[in-house]
């Protein structure tokens, strides 16, 4: 930390592996103290480099605890958990964060954007803890905001923005790493279709540039624009199926967001 | 990273200015102790080595104990003994006198002025330095031969007479209940600061030297002796071998005698006041203890209000130092203004005082130094506790939290 260390390219990985995730028997047990709750059982799973794929499931299928194994945030009970060739399984609480900070670009449902700070600083916040300089660091923030279509707000405070907006800087700050793997937990919870329709096509925008996109949703709208749609039940695995992306124009999503009006 | 970390600090201390004041205010309040007391404590001892310097460093004096129960005529000294004395310890005496002094009136026309008059013998000056600026200081004839003359500081000459050049002129008062007339030859100057001067006692009247052959009748005893020692003597030597003789002379035991030195006497004061010191430094310490509870305090309200943060920081990629790090680096950051705030505050307070009071202040820079990076010490020390609990929070409990 004091020590300036040399900034290492983020992205360069040893293992270069079509297995970008890898879940093998891979069982998370909750102990509450007086009872042991099984949060998910015996889990297979495998993401290729690439994929776009959407994890479903009711509240309480255990798709949020998979959530948190995928994102390193937590560790599996039993078997394994490869992450672009890492066995997380063993590893330290700090060494889980420097995963994290190298491997993973977490987009959540509630933004959780750090207040007071501009959107500028939170996308280069997952770049100060991998040591990048200062200069580099701002460089590709404004890069990112850009690309995200936020070019004009780099010191717009969160609660200067809307929501959508929020989630582009979000999804900025997800991609400021280089990391193989895109994480999303609910990321349009929060959002009315208008926004979700947009970030989702982010997202297969993102995708078609290369990236591994995982989301994690109980929404059938969003998973329709993933190209794998993998449901979680009890805990369980339990389909696992190829879906073609049905929406991925604009006029289409405005159709869709109309449709959307006349459902409410 | 640093910097970063300072950044970070002073967002979060500028977030919540009420907060983040209401939080120094123990530490600027300890510091500013710290620092006016440090500060009076050096001013007070350069006022007393001026004192002393004025009184004579190389002053001493020795007498029969007034506690002694049967105090007889013979316990006063004559003057046959005082001489007695220098010739003993002409070595190491330079000059002796019998410290007589009498307030009198001297009256020059329709004024009149009080006047403290100093008995002394001619070779004072060589002990005493005095700025003569008119005139002449009293010479061995004058002391002989019991002149009626006299040597006044320029003030009481000014009030006495209307103007300092008052050499030649006379006035007259009563002395061992005999009126005559005295005449001027010479006057002084004295720089001394009020404190001094109000230390010493001598406020209300104006200062004067006198042959002591004319304040005192050479049958006279006296209760002390009183005396000035040559360059480079050792004084406590000195004073252990006078109550020794002194004993003797008058028959006592030693513990009945007292014999004291200027330099001790400073020396009881620098320890009076190093107590003094400590006694205050010790409630400024309180203070600071307390104002490091309440940095400890707010840090921890401050570390569950951030809950959500610190989770998103950890998700992100925060190590469990790199969180420590933050929270430590605001809690020096928030002390040590506190710190700055408070030297600032201890300053002024000190420098009004000094201004009221025409004091000289003293500040010692060091002092200044070390107790901005005790604050930031204590800011480090409190902020340990509330650091760790953020730093190993787990980061999905963090990022559920609301």
């Amino acid at each position: 930390m004091w020590k300036k260390k040399k900034s290492q390219p983020v992205h360069e990985t040893e293992y270069m592996g079509e297995d970008l995730i890898k879940l093998v028997d891979m069982v998370k047990v909750y102990d509450t103290g007086t009872i042991k709750v099984l949060g998910l059982h015996r889990v297979n799973l495998t993401i290729k480099r690439g994929e776009f794929v959407a994890i479903m499931g009711q509240s309480g299928s255990g798709k949020s605890t998979l959530m948190n194994v995928l994102g390193c945030l937590d560790r599996p009970t039993m078997g394994h958990y490869y992450l672009d060739g890492i066995d997380t399984a063993n590893l330290e609480p700090d060494e889980l964060s420097t995963v994290r900070n190298r491997k993973i670009g977490f987009v959540f449902q509630s933004f959780n954007l750090i207040s007071r700070t501009s959107a500028l600083k939170n996308v280069e916040l997952p770049m100060t803890y991998a040591h990048v300089n200062q200069k580099a660091r701002e460089q590709r923030a404004k890069e990112l905001l850009e690309r995200v279509g936020l070019g004009t707000r780099y010191e717009h405070m969160p609660n200067e923005l809307s929501g959508g907006q929020r989630q582009r800087v979000a999804i900025a700050r997800a991609l400021a790493n280089q990391p193989p793997l895109i994480l999303a937990d609910e990321p349009t919870g929060n959002l009315d279709t208008a926004s979700s329709v947009e970030i989702m096509e982010l997202f297969s925008q993102l995708h078609k540039e290369g990236a591994t996109v995982v989301v994690v949703t109980h929404e059938e709208d969003i998973a329709a624009f993933t190209e794998r749609i993998i449901r979680f039940r009890d805990g369980k695995l339990v389909s696992d199926t190829k879906n073609k992306p049905q929406i991925q124009t604009e006029e289409e999503a405005v159709t869709m967001q109309k449709e959307g009006s006349h459902a409410d | 990273m640093l910097i970063e970390n300072m950044s970070m600090a002073f967002h979060a201390i500028r977030a919540n200015k009420m907060r983040s004041f209401l939080t120094m205010l123990g530490i600027i309040i300890g510091i500013g102790a710290v620092i006016a007391i440090a500060a009076v404590g050096d001013s007070m001892r350069n006022l007393f080595t001026d004192a002393f310097k004025d009184v004579g460093l190389n002053r001493a004096a020795v007498m029969v104990s007034w506690e002694v129960d049967d105090f007889r005529m013979s316990d006063q000294f004559t003057r046959a003994e005082m001489d007695r004395i220098k010739d003993i310890f002409s070595d190491r005496i330079e000059y002796i006198d019998s410290n007589a002094s009498n307030k009198v009136e001297a009256v020059n026309g329709r004024r009149k002025v009080s006047y403290q008059f100093q008995g002394v013998d001619y070779n004072y000056t060589d002990v005493q330095p005095l700025d003569i600026v008119y005139g002449r200081f009293l010479n061995e004839s004058d002391v002989k031969g019991a002149a009626n003359h006299v040597v006044l500081e320029d003030k009481g000459a000014i009030k006495l007479f209307g103007t300092a050049d008052s050499v030649g002129r006379t006035f007259r008062m009563t002395l061992n209940k005999i009126t005559q007339e005295y005449k001027v030859v010479g006057v002084y100057h004295k720089d001394m600061s009020p404190m001094v001067a109000m230390m010493l006692g001598n406020g209300q009247s104006q200062s004067g030297f006198i042959p002591d052959t004319v304040l005192t009748r050479s049958n006279d005893t006296f209760q002390a002796v009183n005396l000035y020692s040559r360059n480079g003597t050792n004084m406590r030597q000195l004073t252990v071998d006078l109550k020794q003789y002194v004993a003797k002379l008058k028959g006592r035991p030693e513990s009945e005698i007292m014999a004291m030195s200027a330099v001790d006497q400073m020396g009881t004061m620098d320890a009076q006041l190093g107590t003094m010191s400590a006694a205050v430094g010790g409630i400024a310490a309180i203070s600071l203890l307390v104002g490091g509870i309440g940095i400890m305090n707010i840090m921890m309200v401050s570390v569950t209000e951030r809950t959500r943060e610190i989770g998103i920081r950890k998700a992100l990629g925060a190590r469990t130092k790199d969180i420590m790090i933050q929270f430590l680096t605001e809690s020096a950051l928030m002390s040590a203004c506190g710190g700055i705030i408070g030297v600032i505050l201890g300053i002024s307070l000190v420098k009004i005082g000094g201004t009221l009071l025409k004091m000289t202040v003293v500040v010692n820079p060091a002092v200044i130094v070390l107790a901005v990076g005790f604050s930031a010490l204590v800011g480090i020390f409190f902020g340990l506790y509330p650091a760790s609990k953020a730093a190993n929070a787990d980061p999905i409990e963090a990022l559920r939290f609301e």
